[in-house]
């Protein structure tokens, strides 16, 4: 067994055609003339963190349990976040591996191959008992255990919605002084914050020296730093470390600094974040210093107007490039086993850009391909005694209207508000009645009696609601008569697995252009059921899977197999079946026919 | 480019070497190859050679039992060839290694075939030609991609009208697939036009 695997987080079919129509992906194109290009089935919903998942298991949600990025708990129907579950323990609380199901990459190394999954999202954290090597991606946290926002610095009072803002000031001429948060600490009042002093010093129009503890930087505006290591003395006897990049967007009157979010230090972690400790710290130290973020690509910071679009892309592209570094320098020293990479900056780049800049989006399909070819040429001496696939977890297309599922629900009684409330969150819904509700990005739950913490639906009518709402919401048109939802789903129609009973009993496949709104993600209440969105983020995935599939190219064949879905990812990366309950025998495909088939066989003395 | 993708499990014994297809795609014909090319077959010669197969079938009766779980036989077949026809490979046990040669050919020419063969046998077509013929086509289109996903299995498709006008190259990639030397010249001398019979122009 040797097999290397692309992931491309993103990369669309429709682009990639017209792309190569036009001869512009030429080393993509490479496959697609040898027969190994397909369009991936991907699964429901279309989500990176499901996806992905569900590609490395071969199995849907029902069977690895991941069915949107934010679940909810039935008990108080509070939302979270579905890759980073913490349970309580007596140490405190721990993170916990969202999923246990088997991968690919474990089925390989349980084989006796050598397995590395590198920026696969919901492997946070690691699992060492498991002998796979990973670097965890989506859903690794910040060093404060969560998803992770940058801190805005300026000499000017500002206010940005989710970025923390700290005022800069005026210590001298030309120069600045404020606090860097950091991690929280138990103080004896109460959870404290350990901070850095960080100071700003201007050389010149072009030039500043910034000073965050004890490192000190030349930086000129616009261009990120290096990776910088910073200690926050936490206690008299511990000392957190963290990672981040920073960058001076600003120093003409106006100072203004940002750092990315601080972010777990692969030397230094609390938390099991690789697999084994040892791999990501000889990375560190072979390779050269990495962001450890999930989400890495600060869009917040680029949609609320702390980095500028060239200062996100520069900052994808130094993302990109150590990504690549890594996978080269793993690449050196593999002889046999199945060695994977996401390579997930298309993904970030397209939500910002694939709407406006479409140009910019396209640029990164020219890098992956670019990329292909490296590996090609790298592979070419394994004289074809390898496995290569390149594959992505879903497509691409325009978010034009955000839907605020939950007014929906509202408007046709399938939920209500508490008296005198006429928006809000699932704090203001009237539980005694209402019949369903909808939290995360793709979900809708019936409030069962018995499951919910304050469940009204009976068994008996589940059934004939769930009907009701499907067909309901599948006729929901919008102003100009377009249909705004593709398809609606039961789970028991799609999911098969033990996890099932955990899943949303609606999956909503919206139509393109149509997206679950954040506030719908979160179980909000707007005003509106819909709603034009003029965000910087103006593309995106979590639409229906029919909507957006995914690609998949191979060295190999691909055109017997029909359509080619995320459950055969892992017999096409290591030739064996994580889950075969998929492979229908030919015979019980078309039963009629197999009988007028037999008929003709019998005839011809063959049975 | 298939033996590079050689199922990663590791396959501790000699494949079993299937003859498989629609029945009057040329399987009987590429059984006669192999026998000549030197493979040992599995065949009890029940079935005789007759009008429809001058050659012989070269079947072994019971590979009509395998959907009843009748396996036994397979235990000595490693290494051998055996015939069986494309509705049947879905019961083929999972715990053997298979490479099957697939034969493809014009449906309207199988159909025709098939249709003079019932007739020596005195049997009255029971399904009228159009509709058989979308029957085997939907048979076909299910049949590869369930084959392409056996990990136990590879699969080598030969067309038998391409045969018949190229069976040189054909001969080698047979001999490339089973990774087994083969007598190419004896293998030759049986692909011929008079078994050509029937034709759709």
């Amino acid at each position: 067994m040797k097999t290397i695997l692309l992931g491309f987080d993103s990369f669309d079919p429709n682009i990639f055609e017209e792309m190569a129509s036009q001869n512009e992906l030429p080393h993509l194109q490479t496959f697609l003339d040898a027969g190994g290009y397909s369009r991936l089935d991907v699964c429901s919903p279309p989500q990176t963190e499901v996806s992905w998942t569900s590609i490395a298991t071969g199995a849907d949600p029902g069977g690895h349990g991941i069915f949107d990025f934010v679940h909810r708990d039935p008990e108080t129907y509070m939302p979270y976040v579905s890759i980073l579950p913490m349970r309580k323990n007596a140490l405190g609380e721990q993170f916990i591996p969202p999923y246990s199901a088997k991968t690919f990459f474990e089925e390989a190394a349980e084989l006796g191959y050598p397995a590395t999954a590198l920026w696969w999202p919901a492997m946070f954290p690691a699992r060492p008992e498991i002998p796979v090597m990973t670097l965890p991606g989506l859903g690794t946290p910040d060093i404060r255990g969560q998803l992770g926002v940058g801190v805005l610095f300026s000499t000017e009072v500002e206010d940005k919605e989710k970025t923390k803002v700290v005022r800069l000031e005026r210590a001298g001429k030309g120069r600045f002084k404020a606090l860097l948060p950091g991690p929280q600490v138990q103080g004896r009042d109460g959870p404290v914050e350990a901070t850095l002093p960080i100071s700003i010093d201007t050389l010149d129009a072009d030039a500043a020296r910034v000073t965050i503890g004890n490192q000190q930087l030349q930086l000129r505006p616009g261009e990120w730093s290096e990776i910088i290591e910073l200690r926050f003395k936490v206690g008299m006897l511990f000392t957190a470390h963290a990672i981040t990049r920073v960058i001076l967007t600003q120093l003409n009157g106006i100072v203004r600094l940002y750092t990315l979010p601080l972010q777990i230090h692969p030397l230094h972690s609390i938390w099991h974040y690789s697999s084994s400790g040892s791999f990501a710290k000889n990375l560190w130290k072979d390779v050269g210093p990495y962001l450890t973020l999930g989400w890495p690509q600060d869009t917040t910071g680029l949609e609320e107007g702390c980095i500028n679009d060239n200062q996100f892309l520069d900052l994808c592209y130094l993302i990109f490039e150590r990504r690549k570094q890594i996978f080269f320098h793993l690449m050196k020293d593999f002889h046999e086993g199945v060695l994977g990479g996401i390579f997930d900056c298309l993904d970030r780049v397209q939500h910002m850009f694939f709407r406006d800049k479409p140009e910019v989006a396209r640029d990164w399909y020219r890098h992956l391909d670019q990329f292909v070819g490296e590996v090609q040429e790298k592979t070419s001496s394994w004289n074809g005694k390898h496995r290569f696939l390149v594959l992505s977890d879903h497509g691409f297309r325009p978010f034009v209207h955000k839907v605020h599922l939950n007014r929906w629900l509202l408007a046709h009684g399938y939920l209500a508000l508490k008296d005198g409330t006429a928006s809000g969150d699932l704090s203001n819904v009237d539980w005694n009645n209402t019949k369903a509700y909808a939290v995360g990005l793709n979900s809708i739950y019936l409030n069962v009696a018995g499951r919910e913490g304050q469940g009204i639906v009976e068994a008996d009518s589940v059934e004939d609601l769930l009907t009701d709402i499907k067909e309901q919401l599948s006729a929901w048109k919008d102003a100009g008569g377009n249909l705004v939802v593709h398809k609606v789903r039961m789970k028991h129609e799609i999911y098969s697995g033990p996890y099932i009973r955990f899943g949303p009993d609606l999956l909503v496949g919206y139509a393109s252009g149509y997206r679950a709104s954040a506030e719908t993600g979160l179980g909000k209440i707007p005003e509106k059921m819909l709603e034009p969105n003029h965000d910087h983020w103006g593309a995106d995935h979590c639409m229906d899977a029919e909507i957006v599939p995914g690609v998949i190219f191979a060295n190999r064949d691909l055109r017997d197999f029909g359509n080619i879905s995320f459950r055969d990812i892992p017999f096409l990366a290591i030739g064996k079946h994580l889950d075969q309950s998929h492979l229908k025998p030919p015979s019980q495909m078309n039963l009629q026919g197999q009988e007028k088939l037999e008929e003709q066989l019998k005839g011809l003395g063959y049975l | 480019m298939n033996n590079l993708f050689t199922p990663f499990h590791r396959l501790e014994k000699r494949p079993i070497v299937v003859v498989s297809g629609l029945p009057r795609s040329g399987t009987s014909m590429m059984m006669k190859m192999l026998v000549e090319g030197g493979l040992p077959v599995l065949t009890d010669e029940i079935r005789r050679a007759d009008d429809d197969n001058p050659n012989g079938y070269f079947e072994l009766e019971v590979v009509r039992k395998l959907k009843e779980g009748n396996f036994a036989w397979l235990h000595e077949a490693n290494g051998k060839v055996v015939k069986v026809i494309s509705s049947l490979l879905e019961h083929l046990p999972q715990q053997y290694p298979y490479r099957i040669i697939f034969m493809e050919r014009e449906l309207k020419e199988v159909l025709a075939s098939q249709k003079k063969m019932l007739n020596h046998r005195g049997e009255v077509p029971k399904v009228n030609d159009m509709e058989l013929e979308q029957q085997f086509r939907q048979h076909l289109s299910a049949i590869k991609p369930w084959l392409v996903r056996q990990p136990n299995i590879e699969v080598l498709y030969v067309n038998y009208n391409a045969l018949l006008s190229r069976p040189e190259s054909f001969c080698e990639r047979i001999e490339e697939f089973l990774v087994s030397p083969l007598n190419r010249q004896k293998m030759l001398s049986v692909p011929t036009e008079k078994l050509y019979r029937n034709r759709v122009e």
